[in-house]
């Protein structure tokens, strides 16, 4: 038991000591989780915003449409009304297809007429404002926040002016911009927001301009999930239906999240990568302290699980810390990103189980695979020998040596420190492809053409769901491009604070302090420059798996001016480190090495 | 002193000054030092006593907080990094107590590095290298990485490398600190013959078989020097005196 | 010396030149202001003594004075006495002690100064030892597996001279501890 007691009080001295690399390691897991866990609660958080709505708006089971009103169409759906599975509806009702006007921004809309006093089924929620009254109209609050409008406004319908007199969400259609379940006619719709109106004004805008017109049955069912059993028993040859289960509708809704899922798992898969990588080289970096370490607690008799159970509990610990951070960081946006419309409320429940279950594994996975092998081999290296461990001596290149003699002096002492660690070489190559590949996913994205959600496909009224996939994609990226110019750095440093006696020493054959500095630029710079050049064509193919047919790509130019920036932003992270790395005094150095 | 034009080293009131205010040390006081060309001087002293200081302030490796360095009738001490890495390159060779070869690279390949540096072709550094490593007794080695050397060899190397460029002084810092008899006298011996060549040395040590093959031997307490002890070539006197035989 | 001689009889008789030649090379460079003559007054204190016993060799008529040497029974034992013996010389150190603490109580001399002549004296010791040391062919050692080198049987006399260079630098750090405290001691005095 006492050695239970050993191995807290041992990880945490070692974090104190290392509190940078602790904290990096928290970092880039907190990040990783978070977006593994917000991309995984995207469909539950949807169906739970759909259920809640549905609950607070008595949601209908199923909707049935006709767009050709007339008395056959009457007739059949009352009759469905009058069916024994059904036990309460709403209706039918008047869809008018029309179009609206506002501070300059025009767009589809569909106006319900609705009575006063609504139903039984499908009672729309008021969010702000009051019901529909004659000569009002209430919008609908995913429609309303598009065009910026509020109570006390007036809208222009087909042509005449209506004040806003109220603000109300409701579950029978999908959210905003999928108002319009079917186009007049039964076609297929356009983007299209939602208005109510009273009856009398909804059959008044349908005659004076004798707009488009489509009967809609809002239908209660004994029990709601046989809904599409429902479609089946009541399907009538001769009148063309539309049922709308509310399964239907809550699916809808995810559309518009479509493309986010992607986004933020594949993101997150990427994100983890560079977390492994900055936390590897950084634990790389450590292994021949935790050699001694390992070997300092076996001269004191611990054993070989006592000694891993240390070593991996440390970064098991901040994994986790991480883990739980992110977590609840996915908690905390995932209302702002699961539900990019304001057509639902509800509150967003957290991640649920199998988000939380899936992105420990990713924090468990960067713990134990960046330090798997410092681990392991601190295991088994032999008492005596981990006692006296040096860091792990570089193997002679003799060609890259030979070499990097033809070359310029920052370009010789480069490309040997890059020989000395070739793993952190493919490292640093790895994080720059994947930096690379944020970059081209959204150069790309940016590069798309898309509807608008005005009228006509007019982008006065933006598309919401390439929005939302834009300002996600751009989260993404900017948060792996936050690790990777963090683990660049590390590396950097890292391998100052390893060549630093060498470097020293070369000071002293006469190298200078600016040929020091370039040469460990270009030692982070070798390898990024084909990490870059492969980021373009992995970045292509990865979008390739989820890109829309009609999908462009972005202008190579675009993808030509990104690897340069990259080369140059990595060149100008790595000089500040290397610079000060350089500068340190080369007396210290060389006495510090052979104390 | 005579002769000074010829003075491969020279310093005057060379102070240097380790911490700040009262808790500061003074590891160099008010130095004067002047080397000629050829001549090897030892610097002697217990540990702390400022000598390593004074060697890295010859070499440009420290800035002094006073006085002057001179060599070869350059003042060095306000040069700037860049300027005085050009001098260190040209002028100077640096041996240490823990060797400092570069672990990856070869015996051969560390002793063209300096010269690679100093802008060499690759050929003359090869052929420079090949040079040296033959005369401290290592061409068979040149191929070896340190770590295959002995403590001794791996010296040589490091003597090798300093030479590479033809400095004007050799500085080194505890050349046998981490050497065993056999090796010291390798090393000794590799020293006594570039000094017959006409190689300037300054060797600090606490070794006083180093100090006593040097010309000049200079013993230093406190960052002062406190003797100065010039020793005449050896006239055999009869080494058996040595060993109470003879007399 | 007279142990030397007799200890070196003990594997054959010799003559006097050969015992003078062996010894030469084990003593090497320190052995070089060793003569003939040394040899031959000390084997015949040691044939006055009883412990050697000498005869002319035959058939060597136009050498007169070649004689072969050879160890009397008391000579053996005295052999095997001294191989026994653990008696070491002690270095006089005692003696300088006093000589800087009278100097000191005198006035006669300044116990510095002293230390510091006799540094000079030691250093010079130690540097022809060095020399000497040089001069001698590299000991085939682990550091370095040159071609064995066929020398006399054992380490050659560059063993001695490292003896001798250890405690010359053993002294060496003595009359640094000497100079230490005496610096000491007149810093006190100066100072009171």
């Amino acid at each position: 038991m006492g050695s239970l007691v050993l191995v807290p009080r041992l990880v945490l001295a070692d974090v104190r000591r290392h509190r940078l690399q602790a904290a990096m390691l928290l970092l880039a897991v907190t990040v990783a989780t978070a977006t593994m866990a917000l991309g995984l609660s995207l469909n539950g958080v949807s169906d739970a915003l759909y259920e809640q709505t549905r609950a607070a708006t008595a949601g209908p089971d199923v909707v049935v449409l006709s767009g050709e009103p007339g008395p056959a169409a009457t007739s059949a759906l009352s009759s469905l009304a009058r069916a024994p599975e059904v036990t309460a509806h709403h209706g039918p009702y008047r869809i008018v297809y029309a179009d609206l006007a506002v501070h300059g921004r025009t767009s589809n809309v569909v106006v319900h007429g609705f009575a006063e006093k609504p139903g039984a089924v499908n009672r729309p929620l008021t969010t702000s404002g009051h019901w529909v009254r004659p000569g009002g109209t209430v919008l609908e609050r995913g429609f309303a926040t598009a065009l910026g409008v509020g109570v006390g406004d007036r809208v222009t319908i087909a042509g005449r002016s209506y004040p806003v007199v109220g603000i109300a969400v409701t579950a029978a259609t999908s959210v905003y911009p999928g108002a319009a379940q079917i186009g007049p006619g039964g076609a297929g719709s356009d983007y299209s927001g939602l208005a109510w109106m009273t009856r009398p004004d909804a059959k008044a805008l349908a005659s004076a301009h004798d707009l488009p017109v489509t009967v809609a049955l809002d239908l209660a069912l004994r029990d709601p999930a046989r809904a599409d059993a429902f479609r089946e028993a009541h399907r009538d040859p001769d009148l063309r239906l539309t049922f709308r289960s509310w399964r239907f509708t809550a699916a809808q809704d995810l559309n518009l999240l479509k493309d986010s899922q992607p986004i933020l798992i594949v993101g997150s898969w990427l994100i983890g990568f560079l977390a492994i990588t900055g936390v590897a080289a950084l634990a790389a970096g450590r292994a021949a302290e935790q050699t001694r370490r390992a070997g300092l607690l076996k001269a004191v008799g611990a054993g070989p699980g006592l000694i891993a159970t240390v070593l991996l509990t440390e970064y098991l610990a901040l994994a986790l810390a991480g883990d739980a951070l992110g977590l609840l960081i996915a908690q905390l946006s995932v209302p702002a990103i699961a539900s990019p419309t304001d057509s639902r409320i509800g509150d967003a429940a957290g991640p649920g189980t199998a988000a939380v279950v899936t992105a420990t594994l990713l924090a468990v996975a960067v713990a134990v695979l960046s330090t798997l092998r410092p681990t392991l081999r601190a295991r088994r290296t032999a008492t005596v020998t981990a006692l006296t461990a040096t860091a792990h001596r570089p193997r002679h290149r003799p060609r890259l040596t030979a070499l990097s003699a033809l070359l310029p002096t920052p370009l010789l002492l480069g490309l040997r420190l890059t020989a000395r660690r070739p793993g952190r070489a493919v490292l640093q190559a790895c994080s720059t492809a994947t930096t690379v590949i944020a970059i081209v996913a959204l150069l790309t994205l940016h590069a798309q053409t898309e509807r608008g959600y005005g009228l006509g496909g007019s982008s006065v009224l933006p598309n919401l769901r390439g929005e939302h996939d834009r300002r996600l994609m751009l989260a993404v990226a900017v948060l792996l491009i936050t690790l990777a110019v963090v683990n660049t750095v590390t590396f950097t440093w890292t391998t100052a604070m390893e060549a630093e006696a060498n470097m020293a020493v070369a000071r002293t054959l006469g190298a200078t302090p600016g040929q020091i500095t370039a040469g460990l630029s270009a030692a982070q710079l070798l390898p990024t420059l084909p990490g870059a050049v492969l980021g373009v064509p992995l970045g292509d193919g990865l979008l390739s798996l989820f890109a829309a047919r009609n999908a462009v790509q972005a202008p190579s130019s675009w993808l030509l001016a990104a690897v340069l920036a990259t080369l140059v932003a990595t060149a100008a992270l790595t000089a500040l480190p290397a610079r000060l790395a350089a500068r340190r005094p080369v007396a210290r150095a060389l006495s510090a090495e052979a104390a | 002193m005579n002769g000074s034009s010829a003075a491969a080293v020279v310093t005057r009131g060379l102070v240097k000054q380790h911490g700040q205010g009262h808790g500061g040390v003074r590891a160099v006081d008010e130095i004067d030092l002047e080397v000629p060309q050829g001549q090897t001087l030892a610097v002697m002293g217990p540990s702390g006593c400022g000598k390593s200081t004074l060697l890295h302030l010859l070499g440009g490796l420290e800035r002094p907080d006073g006085g002057e360095v001179w060599l070869a009738g350059r003042r060095i001490d306000t040069l700037s990094e860049r300027a005085l890495a050009r001098m260190r390159r040209r002028s100077v060779g640096f041996v240490f107590q823990g060797f400092h070869l570069m672990e990856e690279l070869t015996a051969a390949e560390n002793v063209e590095l300096p010269a690679l540096l100093a802008g060499r072709s690759r050929r003359q550094a090869r052929r420079r290298a090949g040079r040296l490593l033959d005369q401290v007794g290592l061409t068979a080695r040149a191929r070896h990485l340190p770590s295959q050397l002995s403590g001794g060899q791996r010296q040589r190397v490091a003597v090798a490398r300093a030479l590479v460029n033809d400095p004007l002084v050799v500085l080194a810092d505890e050349p046998t600190g981490n050497l065993d008899t056999a090796a010291t006298h390798d090393v000794l011996r590799i020293f006594g013959e570039l000094r017959s060549a006409g190689q300037t040395f300054v060797i600090v040590t606490h070794d006083e078989r180093v100090a006593a093959t040097a010309d000049r031997l200079i013993s230093m307490r406190d960052g002062m020097f406190v003797d100065d002890l010039r020793m005449a070539a050896a006239r055999p006197r009869g080494l058996g005196g040595l060993i109470g035989l003879g007399d | 010396m007279q142990d030397a001689v007799l200890a070196m009889l003990a594997k054959e008789p010799s003559h006097g030149y050969e015992l003078h030649a062996r010894l030469r090379r084990s003593l090497g460079p320190l052995g070089e202001s060793m003569n003939r003559g040394q040899i031959y007054v000390t084997l015949a204190r040691l044939e006055r003594a009883g412990l050697v016993t000498s005869e002319r060799e035959d058939g060597l008529p136009e050498r007169p004075e070649r004689k072969v040497h050879a160890l009397t029974p008391a000579g053996q034992q005295r052999v095997t006495a001294w191989l026994a013996e653990v008696g070491w010389p002690k270095p006089d150190l005692a003696e300088f002690h006093l000589k800087l603490a009278a100097a000191a109580a005198g006035r006669l001399a300044d116990p510095v100064e002293l230390i510091a002549a006799q540094r000079r004296e030691l250093l010079r010791r130690l540097r022809e030892a060095q020399q000497a040391a040089l001069a001698e062919p590299a000991e085939p050692g682990p550091a370095e597996p040159g071609p064995a080198e066929s020398g006399p049987a054992g380490p050659g006399a560059g063993l001695l001279l490292e003896g001798v260079m250890l405690r010359l630098r053993a002294d060496l750090r003595w009359l640094d501890a000497c100079e230490r405290a005496w610096s000491r001691a007149d810093d006190e005095i100066e100072g009171g």
